[in-house]
């Protein structure tokens, strides 16, 4: 019975969904997550819903698993192909008030084991050589190289970070090696997804950078074109970042608010983002249009 | 007696309120990887960065140090004599080793 009851309030609250976009449906899925009642989730962690938009590529779908098993238990997956905005809204909560009731619940689709097994020295799977030796978990613990700032011996972390990363643009796979949080070698291992001239409006854009600063109700009101009812946004950029064509993030930000297209030649990315802190480099890659970084990552396409 | 009764309830008291509220859900296997977006990591997570205010630290200390024995030292100088001046001399000595230290490592060297 209070299980009943706490299930039916837990149903109102905003229905917490982690995105997984795909190819074009960038901007469709921006609008309808700015929707009242809606809430984006910043992980997996955070969310009950996984919300898959637009046909993804087949090598995504292992990538997709992965962040479908980081949902926690009871979750539920809604596909996003041709509907309405409007109908995927009513799925999205209908998913969510079965999850409340407690009706539905979905399998793993990855086995329950750790993705690499405890190699060890010793025979009960110990050791190693010193802080730098051993592969815990089947991985192989950081090695040092010279820092890019001072060329102090430190750790180097190498990852993959993408294609679902809510802070990266949608199917962007970035390699990135990280000393502390210092980016010092950073490759394109997926392009950006495509998407159409829709992803630059500026009222996206804007609401793109302003999430990221942390402001979520000012983004979902500049996503609804209303005043983002917070002062001065422009200022929590700072200002001397992200300098491309003679523009920085403050200023690109400041056309984004003043509800003009901003236009930027493709940037050579890692070159960009070297020698930023992680979210720095985040919110770089949120002061370039989506269509900058799509035809800095597709080299190829363009020539 | 009433403190032992005290003490030995609240613990059984928090550890009732562990045991209760713990969270149902347990963490699977992808789940106990970070969170990459999909994406997956070459090393472990754990890695070793460089402090670098720490030798900024260093200096403010050993000059603190310095100051915070030299007010007494300075009450009873006048009564000891040539015997405080001498002990005051090793200490600042052994404390002008961390600040050597501190300059070897580029303290100085404003950028």
């Amino acid at each position: 019975m209070a299980v009943t009851r706490f299930g039916s309030l837990a149903a109102r609250a905003p229905v917490p969904i982690f995105a997984a976009i795909g190819p074009g449906r960038q901007a469709d899925v921006e609008r309808l997550l700015a929707r009242r009642g809606l809430r984006r989730a910043h992980s997996p962690r955070d969310a009950a819903v996984l919300l898959v938009s637009g046909d993804l590529p087949d090598d995504m779908l292992e990538a997709l698993s992965r962040v479908h098993a980081q949902l926690p238990h009871p979750r539920a997956t809604v596909r996003w192909i041709d509907e309405t905005a409007d109908e995927i809204a009513d799925r999205l909560r209908d998913a969510w008030h079965d999850l409340c009731a407690g009706v539905t619940d979905e399998e793993d689709r990855l086995p329950d084991v750790p993705p690499n097994e405890w190699k060890g020295v010793g025979p009960h799977g110990q050791g190693g050589e010193g802080m730098m030796g051993g592969t815990p978990y089947g991985r192989s613990m950081a090695m040092t190289g010279p820092d890019i700032r001072d060329g102090l011996q430190l750790d180097r972390y190498t990852a993959r970070i993408g294609p679902f990363a809510p802070m990266l643009p949608p199917g962007l796979v970035l390699e990135v090696t990280l000393q502390g949080d210092v980016i010092c070698d950073a490759t394109v291992a997926n392009a950006a997804f495509a998407q159409p001239a829709g992803a630059d409006a500026p009222e996206l854009c804007a609401g793109r950078v302003v999430r990221l600063l942390g402001l979520e109700a000012a983004a979902d009101r500049l996503i609804e074109g209303k005043r983002p009812g917070a002062v001065w946004l422009r200022g929590a950029v700072p200002s001397g970042l992200g300098l491309a064509e003679g523009t920085e993030a403050r200023g690109r930000l400041g056309a984004w608010l003043a509800g003009e297209v901003v236009t930027v030649a493709p940037v050579d990315l890692p070159d960009f983002l070297e020698g930023a802190e992680w979210s720095e480099a985040a919110l770089l890659l949120a002061s370039l249009p989506p269509s900058a970084i799509i035809r800095a990552t597709r080299p190829t396409e363009v020539a | 007696m009433v403190t032992i009764g005290i003490i030995v309830g609240w613990t059984a008291i928090a550890a009732a309120l562990v045991v209760l509220l713990a969270p149902a859900a347990k963490s699977t296997g992808p789940q106990a990887m970070p969170f990459l977006g999909g994406g997956t990591p070459d090393t472990h997570a754990w890695q070793r960065y460089h402090f670098r205010p720490y030798t900024m630290a260093l200096l403010f200390i050993a000059f603190e140090m310095e100051m915070m024995f030299m007010y007494p030292w300075a009450v009873v100088f006048v009564s000891e004599g040539i015997k405080a001046l001498a002990e005051m001399g090793m200490f600042l000595a052994i404390l002008s080793v961390g600040i050597l230290y501190g300059w070897r490592e580029g303290i100085f060297r404003w950028q």
